[in-house]
């Protein structure tokens, strides 16, 4: 799959986004740590190798730092995990 | 199955067509009325689907609802009515022998309506009660959404049954000048099918006529103007699920690719071996309701896609499902895939025709609305002319016009969606 290592960082950042959404971590993950795992994902070359995936990303980010709920910036995140996905076929 | 039908002109301009069918037990009847709610403008918005609630609450003859389902019903059949954006059907299903009532009765109701002041009052709280148990059917919200955007500001982008406002608003006056206007001859087809004698059936329809001849010269509907550019509306609802409905502009009913687009639409989203249907719900594990659909009018139309989905995964199973709409474009679909969607359109087909009903609808909607009728060899074959270069040809088509796209789920923001279709 093209783009193998952003899909792996969007991931780690779906599952923080997710045990926030499902209150399910032992400890208390905060808008920091989940921005800071978008920005990862940002940081490579590759998310630019397939449409849309750093717009997705980039309308993640600005959903965290607007403080909208965890469900909606982890339906940007699967987005972009989406597209990368449909560009690698 | 039909194989013959008959057309016969009748006095004022109306149009009867039969098909006998002389091994069945029913016989149906339809009175089929151009209109609808496309040519009612916003102040009358739901007029005709009100007068059709209205017809059945009690005539001279027949004074109460009650009297007039228990003239049907006490022999067993079955009576009903539907209102759509470019016609109003009446329709019976009765025994054979039962024919004469069912038509006295559709005829009665159309004609001889008392439409008294209080049940105008008790109906329109009924359709209010009926529009705002749509708002919470979120499938049907979703649809309706979606047809708005479609066909912004024209009256087939408006629910049939109105709004809450337009149906508030309506007066007694209002419906009566709307009937009087619509209901008339030139304006009706009369179906039947079913286990009958042709030359009775001529006789008892014409017996039966006595709407005005004359057309009224109500004002005929507006095409909707062209889509610029791509939209989306989200209507935020703390749902379970997301509710999505997608597509683009598409083909009339009376353009000759109409087949080409209906074997586009199986292989897309029609039952559980279409595309959709195997890659969104089966291969990705998307959507648990996912399928596509068509709408066809006089001069436009329109294929959408629904998707019912855990709102986490909105965004990426509508890019999974545009995908699948661009990839017809993109590629011929397989003569494999091709021949199952034509065995799909035509054994569906063949089904609906089944029933006396089927056949008296199937006729008198081609006679109202495309002024010709086809059999049912020739629509068969009409389907199987179709080729894999027509369908990707008719997909190329259908994707150079703008995607609309409706929402209904907790989203406090479209961002999104526009970003999946460009908006």
């Amino acid at each position: 799959m093209a783009g193998r290592a952003a899909a792996e960082r969007i991931r780690r950042a779906i599952a923080l986004v997710n045990s926030v959404a499902d209150e399910a971590g032992d400890e208390e993950i905060t808008p920091t740590e989940i921005a800071e795992a978008i920005r990862d994902c940002l940081e490579l070359g590759e998310v630019d190798d397939v449409p849309n995936v750093r717009r997705y990303l980039g309308e993640a980010l600005d959903a965290v730092s607007d403080g909208m709920p965890a469900d909606f910036v982890a339906m940007t995140l699967y987005a972009a995990l989406g597209a990368l996905r449909e560009g690698s076929h | 199955m039909p194989t013959s039908h008959r057309v016969h002109p009748l006095p004022g301009g109306a149009r009867l067509v039969l098909e006998s069918m002389p091994e069945r037990h029913s016989t149906s009847v339809v009175l089929m009325f151009a209109g609808g709610s496309r040519l009612e403008d916003d102040r009358l918005g739901g007029v005709s689907h009100f007068i059709e609630h209205l017809y059945f609450k009690g005539t001279r003859r027949r004074p109460s609802s009650k009297e007039i389902a228990d003239a049907i019903e006490g022999v067993g059949g079955f009576i009903n009515a539907s209102t759509d954006k470019e016609l109003t059907a009446y329709w019976a299903r009765v025994p054979s022998e039962h024919m004469g009532l069912g038509l006295d009765v559709l005829f009665d109701i159309v004609a001889n309506s008392k439409l008294d002041p209080e049940d105008v009052e008790k109906e329109r709280m009924v359709i209010l009660d009926e529009l705002r148990m749509y708002q919470d059917q979120q499938q049907e919200l979703v649809q309706n959404l979606f047809e708005e955007l479609v066909w912004p500001g024209h009256p087939l982008g408006r629910d049939i049954a109105g709004t809450e406002a337009s149906v508030s608003r309506l007066t007694r006056d209002d419906i009566l000048e709307y009937a009087d206007a619509h209901y008339r001859l030139p304006n009706m087809v009369v179906g039947a099918a079913g286990s009958l004698d042709v030359e009775e059936t001529i006789d008892l329809v014409a017996r039966g006529l006595s709407l005005h001849a004359d057309a009224d010269g109500a004002g005929s509907a507006a095409a909707p103007l062209p889509l610029e550019s791509p939209r989306v509306l989200v209507r935020r609802r703390d749902t379970e699920q997301a509710h999505v409905c997608l597509g683009a502009r598409a083909l009339s009913y009376m353009d000759p690719d109409r087949y080409a687009l209906d074997l586009l639409n199986t292989v897309l989203g029609e039952g559980m071996s279409s595309r959709l249907f195997l890659n969104i719900r089966e291969r990705l594990g998307l959507a648990y309701d996912v399928h596509s659909f068509t709408q066809k009018h006089r001069d436009t139309g329109y294929i959408g896609m629904y998707i019912g989905v855990e709102p986490k995964k909105a965004s990426d199973a509508v890019n999974a499902a545009i995908a699948e709409l661009r990839g017809l474009g993109e590629t011929e679909v397989s003569n494999e895939e091709l021949t199952r969607a034509k065995e799909f359109t035509k054994g569906r087909l063949r089904l609906e025709l089944e029933t006396t009903n089927g056949v008296a609808f199937w006729l008198t909607y081609q006679q109202l609305l495309l002024g010709a009728i086809k059999t049912i060899d020739e629509e068969l074959a009409l389907v199987d002319a179709v080729s894999a270069e027509d369908v990707q040809r008719v997909a190329k088509q259908v994707l150079s016009g703008p995607l609309q796209m409706a929402v209904v789920g907790p989203f406090p923001r479209d961002s999104a969606f526009r970003l999946a279709i460009g908006a």
